[in-house]
């Protein structure tokens, strides 16, 4: 068998992803496909997760995009484009993957996010990046469109106008701009990036982990509700939370001025 | 209505005003609150003569720093609770006025207090006021609509951002968000409100009324119904004798 192309690693409640080819961009081919599928069916069994971290290895790529992308692009011609996309046997159903966890999801992209890699980091929940990365969504350039979430998600991110014009020119765009659009939450330097999400992870696990779950819920599929919709469910989820020991316990904690114990029961 | 014991309500030249007055608590929103300030946004609906309404918080500290949770372990059983929720919806209240609403942010805005500032429609803060949703370090979730609205407006991954980190935004950063439309110096905070309110109410009525609807439930429509209702909304306007 080859060697992972994903690490995975968990401590202190944080689960670790690492995409790891850094050899060629972290790009994204049939194996790390699988393997991150299998990460993220694993992390939604494991009670023992309260937040996870997807990032890439080395310090210039997050991740470059995917095999299908690069095969398109070395293709030339739209015909030959089809023709290989009809031959991949399955799409990298990745950010899909990723989306599917229920647990919030931090994106630390340690550098450039382009194409898939950027529909995978756009399936995380929040994102830091260093100040070196560029985001862009280039596939109309080699014929095809984002296909892993990309045309859906990018909007809804940073507005219907901004995505139709990112990838309507395939234009890539420097941290800093993706910080002022509000793809990125914070830009930091390549140094500060490990302490930043450190610092974020640690204070998200630090609270109860069901409500972590119920409040990633509340949001991401509250917006796809009207607003009376999405008040029923946050309401419910919120009612639901009062049967849990770790409510008890953190008003209790509260009262008494000291941090809370959180179980996740 | 002159037996409230924690809101005060004022009524001048058009303009209701709401005022949190448990300035001892830092305004802590309480059931007591729950009851007055219902009866308060009844008046406001109905009561032709207001045309917008301004919530504000009494005293220097804060505008409402989040609910009183020495009542959260007298609660009933979660199934009555979630009853009484329903019964006495006071947010859907709240949101379902359609004159303009106006919060004036000072201090601390914590909690229930800024899950109450995001359903008006308005926000402006003075320069020491303090944003955050405190919620999860108790084990629960917001529950006065803070889930739902929070991410409306200032986007789904800001918001998570800062409900699952239980980060604390000042003014500024909250003005750069849009999570407030405006930053004043605290002694403009009022006037500020006041300016706007005035510039509101002398426009028609029933045409404010339908623009902020035509803006608030064609959010929650696909674009062809949102268009819709803005034409129906506008037709009634031109034919309605006024």
């Amino acid at each position: 068998m080859a060697a992972a192309t994903v690490i995975y690693t968990k401590k202190n409640h944080v689960a670790r992803i690492t995409l790891n080819r850094p050899e060629t961009d972290n790009i994204i081919n049939q194996q790390l496909a699988q393997e991150l599928v299998d990460i993220c069916r694993g992390i939604n069994q494991d009670d023992d997760i309260y937040v996870v971290v997807i990032t890439g290895a080395g310090d210039r790529v997050f991740c470059g995009g995917s095999e299908l992308e690069r095969l398109v692009q070395r293709a030339n011609t739209v015909e030959v484009s089809s023709a290989k996309l009809k031959d991949a046997a399955t799409k990298y159903n990745v950010a899909t993957s990723v989306a599917s966890i229920d647990r919030p999801v931090v994106a630390a992209i340690n550098g450039d996010a382009l194409g898939w890699g950027l529909e995978l980091a756009l399936s995380c929940d929040i994102r830091l990046a260093v100040d070196k990365a560029r985001f862009g969504l280039p596939q109309l350039a080699s014929g095809l469109i984002p296909m892993d979430g990309g045309t859906q998600r990018l909007p809804r991110i940073v507005g219907r106008s901004k995505a139709l014009e990112l990838i309507l020119t395939a234009r890539t765009i420097s941290a800093e701009e993706a910080c002022a659009i509000g793809l990125v939450t914070k830009v930091v330097a390549q140094e500060k990036l490990a302490s930043e999400v450190e610092i974020l992870a640690r204070a998200i696990a630090g609270k109860a982990p069901i409500a972590l779950r119920y409040a990633k819920e509340a949001i991401n599929k509250g917006l796809d509700l009207t607003l009376e919709q999405g008040l029923r469910l946050e309401a419910d989820l919120y009612f639901l939370l009062h049967t849990t020991s770790d409510r008890t316990e953190g008003i209790k904690a509260f009262l008494e001025k000291r941090a809370a114990q959180f179980r996740g029961r | 209505m002159s037996d409230f014991e924690v809101i005060i309500y004022e009524k001048k030249d058009g303009i209701g005003y709401v005022t949190l007055n448990r300035s001892r608590s830092l305004n802590a929103y309480n059931i007591r609150m729950r009851d007055e300030l219902y009866q308060v946004l009844t008046a406001i609906k109905d009561d032709p003569e207001v045309k917008v309404a301004i919530l504000k918080g009494a005293g220097e500290k804060a505008f409402c720093a989040g609910a009183d949770l020495t009542e959260f372990l007298t609660a009933p059983s979660p199934t009555i609770a979630r009853q009484v929720r329903w019964e006495r919806d006071i947010w859907g209240l709240l949101l379902s006025i359609t004159k303009p609403l106006i919060a004036a942010l000072q201090g601390y805005v914590l909690g229930s207090g800024l899950e109450m500032a995001l359903c008006c429609d308005i926000r402006l803060a003075s320069e020491d006021a303090q944003f955050g949703v405190p919620e999860m370090d108790l084990g629960i979730i917001p529950a006065a609509g803070g889930s739902q609205t929070l991410p409306r407006v200032i986007g789904g991954a800001q918001a998570l951002e800062v409900l699952l980190s239980g980060r604390w935004l000042k003014a500024e950063e909250a003005r750069r968000l849009k999570l407030v439309n405006q930053v004043v110096a605290r002694d403009e905070l009022l006037p500020a409100a006041e300016r706007l309110a005035n510039k509101i109410k002398a426009y028609d009525p029933v045409a404010v009324s339908y623009a902020k609807q035509a803006i608030t439930r064609g959010l929650d429509l696909s674009l062809e119904r949102g268009l819709e209702l803005e034409a129906n909304l506008a037709d009634y306007l031109i034919k309605s004798p006024t």
